[in-house]
């Protein structure tokens, strides 16, 4: 028989659970110290897409909703929302390339709706081409069709064209929908390290987290989603190896001449491979469209002190001139615009097999990071488990980034979901086992991939430059072939 | 020293430091410290010949009677140079010795470079390289000759021995402290650097030999290239190893 005095307390708080939890938390403390940390049974820690996925997972599917879950986050997450009357033209400089699967699932757990869907662009072929001997592939589904017609059911959609920040809005929209979260919003973490052992409760093996706000909490399972400097990982023990590819990539929101060569129905993704990296540019709703160029850190610095004209200029010249032209326009310290455009009298190019021309450039939308490739050992430890960044850093070529955080998080769903049903331990090693077991070798496969492909492109001569282009111009002929590349891309299988 | 010395005493002395007097003399202390100053490698008599034999090598060359003419600048018999069990190598070999003993002494780094910033191991070794191919100097036009005789089939090993010592000398008068295989490929590459820059000394007419020091600038840049490469690969190879072992751990496999 529970004593009278906490019964109480419960009904009393009922309409305020974390009420509840403090009274039900100092009753069991009352004899230890003041500050025993609050029992969780996952925190999560980082507010990007891969940690707000997973607590959605969490919350939205009715084995795992009654899981005490908390989100931890360094920053603000309601300044990061997207505004409510944003208008359609201007976009942020920060978008990834959704798949089909990691749309599925956003769509499962109940996020796609609060997504706003003017903003998102779905992109229905892709022109891939070599810099050095413009040996071409081109992807949509009507030429990787396999063998006999094509299914009314096949998908037209390589991929959905979404700013971060509106990715990041749908999520929170679904979590305040599906409530349960206790979040600690611009709370830092200050340091994670082993409970102990005392007569109630033995957090000898659990994390517990001391924050900025002076709480502590302890996790049952702590799921680090903070980055690619992960703390979680750092506590975990967990090595992460890779390297810096010593490239920047340049992103900007471009505003274009019109809607592309397909209309606004169907849209164009642009990816020009040249030795110093790729230069991708990929559609966004209206004549918008952002761009993706890797560079060497020197041009980096080169481009983002240009002025718009340019920039715009140079962006168009990056698509069409050859890489000696470029080579020489970085060196100019202005006026790459009349320079361009006497060079591209002399360069016959195809204008409808290239993207359409850049007319501008949004003010401050210019900016660059370093490229750089890390994979974590394994993403468990006792109680840990790692999703998105804080696993694995991935060269931004094939998109690929932010597709695996979502597959991350759906996997570990699965995963959590799973050892609840089946009475397990969510944080033991032997619960998780199967979560790494599902992401790490795809991942590394994709990694290994994006990463030979900056290797394989950033050969200007000799014999690679023929077999690379051999190798593009076969894929691009057998039809049956292109479509698995083309269905492992979109996340499938 | 007295000229009427008697040849008894004379052998005496060469006998007390034996046939390979430098590793007799080292064996009495079986280790190695920095603090501790090393006897000098040639016992007083043999190092008093063989430095007035130097003397006459630009004018007679690695002959015997440069060797002839040192032993008697140093008031000893004409005979006594049959003594020297190898002859005219053993005065190439003194030279060879000497000049990388010198090193530690004559190249001294200041705390701070020209601006101010630190000298960097490289420039450190590319300075003793140089500083070491500059003592040849004066023997330069005879060199080729000494390049001779060590290449001859009973000389060769001790030669490369010798070429080891001065390369791992450099390394240390650097400052490189690695521990790891670099240890070998950076001496590898040094001596193969060093062997080549010598053989183009010889041969260099250029004023203040510039030539020698652009050579040996462009040999050192090509294997910081080749550095740079071979580091990347193992840092590629190292990760994809490391990957393919996660890639079954995370499959259950007990690597």
């Amino acid at each position: 028989m529970p004593p009278r005095i906490p019964c109480r307390a419960h009904r009393a708080a009922c309409a305020t659970p974390a009420v509840r939890c403090r009274i039900r938390l100092q009753r069991r403390s009352a004899s230890t110290a003041a500050s025993a940390p609050e029992i969780y049974d996952v925190v999560c820690v980082g507010g990007g897409p891969a940690g707000l996925s997973l607590l959605a997972g969490l919350k939205a599917s009715p084995v795992t909703n009654g899981l005490k879950v908390a989100l931890i986050d360094g920053q603000d997450l309601q300044k990061n929302r997207l505004q409510k009357d944003a208008t359609l033209d201007s976009f942020s400089n920060r978008c990834s390339s959704l798949t089909p699967a990691s749309m599925r699932n956003l769509q499962e757990i109940g996020v796609w709706r609060h997504a706003n869907a003017s903003r998102i662009q779905p992109y229905q072929e892709m022109q891939v081409w070599d810099g050095v001997s413009d040996a071409r592939i081109s992807f949509d589904w009507d030429t990787a069709r396999s063998f006999g017609p094509r299914k009314p059911t096949q998908p037209t959609t390589i991929a959905y064209m979404i700013e971060n920040v509106n990715t990041v809005s749908a999520l929170l929209g679904r979590l305040e929908e599906l409530g349960g979260v206790d979040m600690f919003a611009s709370t830092k973490v200050d340091a994670i390290e082993l409970g102990t052992d005392t007569e109630q409760l033995d957090l000898s093996s659990w994390p517990v987290l001391s924050l900025s706000n002076g709480k502590s909490l302890a996790a049952r399972l702590l799921v680090g989603a903070d980055g690619a400097n992960s703390p979680v990982r750092t506590f975990a023990g967990i090595p992460s190896r890779g390297f810096d590819y010593s490239r920047h990539g340049v992103v900007a929101t471009l505003k274009l001449s019109n809607s592309g060569w397909g209309g606004p129905d169907h849209k164009i993704a642009y990816q020009r491979f040249l030795p110093s990296g790729p230069i991708a540019m990929l559609p966004m709703p209206g004549n918008f469209a952002t761009l993706v160029w890797s560079t060497t850190p020197e041009r980096a610095a080169k481009l983002k002190s240009l002025s718009p004209a340019d920039f715009s200029a140079m962006v168009n010249a990056g698509f069409r001139l050859s890489l000696t032209d470029l080579e020489y326009l970085h060196t100019l310290p202005s006026g790459q615009a009349e320079e361009i455009a006497w060079r591209e009298k002399h360069t016959p190019v195809d204008e409808r097999a290239l993207p359409v021309r850049v007319t501008d450039v949004q003010s401050g939308s210019v900016a660059s990071f370093p490229l750089r490739m890390r994979h974590a050992d394994t993403y468990t430890g006792e109680r840990v488990a790692l999703v998105g960044d804080a696993a694995h850093t991935v060269h931004p070529l094939a998109g690929q980034g932010l597709n695996q955080g979502q597959g991350d998080a759906a996997a570990l769903v699965r995963t959590i979901s799973h050892a609840v049903q089946t009475g397990q331990d969510i944080g033991s090693t032997l619960a998780l086992e199967s979560y790494n077991a599902a992401r790490y070798a795809e991942n590394n496969a994709m990694m290994g991939v994006c990463d030979k492909l900056h290797r394989l492109y950033s050969v200007e001569s000799g014999p690679i430059v023929g077999l690379r282009s051999l190798g593009l111009r076969a894929v691009d002929a057998m039809g049956p072939l292109k479509g698995f590349f083309m269905n492992r891309a979109a996340g499938g299988v | 020293m007295a000229s009427a010395r008697s040849p008894s005493a004379l052998l005496g002395t060469f006998r007390a430091a034996s046939h390979r007097p430098a590793t007799a003399w080292r064996q009495r202390c079986s280790y190695h410290s920095q603090e501790y100053t090393q006897p000098p490698p040639f016992p007083p008599a043999e190092s008093a010949i063989l430095t007035s034999a130097l003397s006459h090598v630009p004018s007679y060359g690695f002959t015997a009677d440069a060797l002839r003419l040192g032993a008697r600048d140093a008031g000893y018999m004409d005979v006594s140079t049959n003594l020297l069990p190898r002859g005219v190598f053993d005065l190439i070999n003194y030279h060879l010795v000497t000049q990388r003993l010198a090193l530690k002494s004559t190249v001294q780094f200041p705390s701070t470079g020209d601006q101010g910033k630190k000298l960097g191991t490289g420039a450190k070794v590319r300075t003793l390289t140089l500083a070491r191919l500059r003592a040849n100097e004066p023997l330069i036009h005879r060199w080729q000759e000494a390049l001779a005789i060590m290449a001859q089939p009973s000389y060769a090993s001790t030669s490369l021995a010798e070429l080891a010592r001065l390369a791992d000398e450099i390394w240390y008068l650097a400052g490189d402290e690695s521990v790891d295989s670099s240890w070998y490929t950076k001496r590898a590459s040094l001596s193969a650097i060093y062997s080549a820059t010598e053989v183009f000394m010889t041969q260099d007419k250029s004023k203040n030999f510039i030539e020698t020091e652009q050579f040996l600038d462009s040999r050192l840049g090509d294997v910081m290239k080749m550095g740079g490469f071979i580091g990347a690969l193992s840092e590629w190879a190292d990760y994809t190893a490391h990957s393919a072992v996660n890639v079954l751990r995370s499959k259950g496999m007990r690597v």
